[in-house]
């Protein structure tokens, strides 16, 4: 498409500018019918064709400008010139054939090609639009979830606070109950001890005294267990024995 | 030792006591020696030194028994240790003591005691446990000041405890 708009272009352009030079040429060619050479050769001051049979063209010149009436001719017919404003006919011919080709191949393929780029930026501009709305609507959406979201973390943090408070409630309340569990254990185990070493302390103190009284009677038998008592004991224990 | 050899070393020596005698005093001087062996640990381990010569470990033999026993008696005793066999002479000697009470259909009383009985406390001993026991028995007394006093009687697998060291015990144990 804007290759055909370049082509288009240039075609335009080059018209343009053959027809411009076209006009100029029959502007100039106009504009010479008012020149002196032509008039000062029609009135026979120039060329050959002079009364005097003189051929010097300077002299003519210098004849012709002291030729008042010739003057006030050339001023005339100069003034009576082709009119500025109003092209001849041959231009008005070629600018109009111009223009015509012109504006042909402007609505063959100018129009439509602007008018389809035109459609084409409509077009790009509405699907922007389109765009900037569903950029917009996605933003509009990303910012509510993100409302939610925070709200949600919001929520999940007073949760997580709530839960951190009771489960620091509870372990305060495990760790109360648990010193308290090993304060009864202690007294109790305390308690035990205290026992155990009194038990201990009497069976020491009891076999102390077993041993205290045991000794004291192993030291009386033997004092006592002379010849004569041994011989007892073995009387007494041949009668225990037969008398079973 | 296996309880075989022991068994055939005993009636080896049963066998060499009857052909002296009647047996029994061979097999009383046998036990007593062997009682006072176990007392002794320095002398059991030397006569059941192999390391020390046969003949100076039955030299020992016969300087400790000298006259207080038979000459069968230190003869067995010498065969014993000549054989090698000096650690198990109590073995030996409870066997020769079990077999020769067995061929009289008798069992072995072992009595511990502090004192020695006289024969007459043997023999009342004997009808007592006789009695009690229903078992025809051989006094065989061991001194052992251990006991401190009373007797203490072994026969086989039974024991009648009446010393004065038990007695005592039973008073530690009763605090």
């Amino acid at each position: 498409m804007k290759k055909r708009i370049f082509l288009a272009s240039i075609l335009g352009a080059l018209l343009l500018t053959f027809g411009m030079a076209g006009t100029a040429s029959a502007s100039g060619e106009s504009l010479e019918e008012c020149l002196l050479g032509e008039w000062l050769e029609e009135k026979g001051y120039l060329g050959g064709d002079h009364g005097d049979g003189h051929g010097d063209d300077h002299s003519g010149d210098h004849d012709a400008l002291h030729d008042e009436e010739l003057l006030k001719e050339i001023e005339q017919k100069c003034i009576e010139a082709p009119n500025p404003i109003m092209p001849e006919t041959n231009e008005i011919i070629w600018g109009g054939g111009a223009f015509l080709v012109l504006l042909g191949l402007m609505m063959w393929k100018g129009f439509p090609a602007v008018k389809r780029i035109m459609n084409q930026r409509s077009e790009k501009i509405a699907s922007d639009l389109d765009q900037a709305d569903q950029a917009k609507s996605d933003a509009q959406a990303v910012k509510a979830q993100y409302e939610a979201e925070l709200a949600d973390a919001k929520s999940e943090a007073s949760r997580i606070i709530e839960e951190a408070r009771q489960q620091a409630d509870g372990l305060r309340s495990d760790l109360q109950a648990r010193a308290e569990s090993d304060i009864a254990e202690m007294r109790t185990q305390a308690a035990a001890d205290l026992e155990a070493a009194r038990d201990r302390a009497m069976s020491d103190l009891q076999a102390e005294v077993a041993d205290i009284v045991v000794g004291a009677a192993e030291r009386v038998v033997e004092a006592n267990l002379d010849a004569e008592a041994q011989a007892q004991l073995i009387e007494n224990y041949i009668n225990q024995v037969g008398s079973n | 030792m296996s309880d075989d050899r022991i068994t055939k070393y005993a009636e080896a020596v049963l066998a060499v006591a009857l052909a002296e005698s009647d047996g029994a005093e061979v097999e009383d001087e046998l036990f007593r020696f062997a009682r006072a062996l176990e007392g002794s640990e320095d002398l059991r381990l030397t006569l059941s030194d192999s390391k020390i010569p046969v003949a100076r470990r039955q030299q020992i033999v016969e300087d400790l028994i000298g006259e207080q026993a038979t000459p069968a008696t230190t003869a067995v005793i010498s065969m014993i240790v000549a054989a090698g066999r000096g650690g198990d002479i109590h073995r030996i000697a409870d066997e020769v003591v079990a077999l020769g009470a067995a061929s009289r259909a008798k069992a072995v009383a072992e009595v511990y005691s502090v004192i020695e009985l006289t024969e007459d406390q043997q023999t009342r001993l004997a009808a007592s446990l006789h009695s009690a026991t229903g078992k025809e028995v051989e006094i065989k007394v061991i001194i052992d000041e251990s006991v401190m006093g009373g007797l203490l009687v072994q026969i086989e697998d039974e024991v009648i405890d009446g010393t004065v060291r038990t007695r005592l015990k039973q008073l530690r144990e009763a605090f």
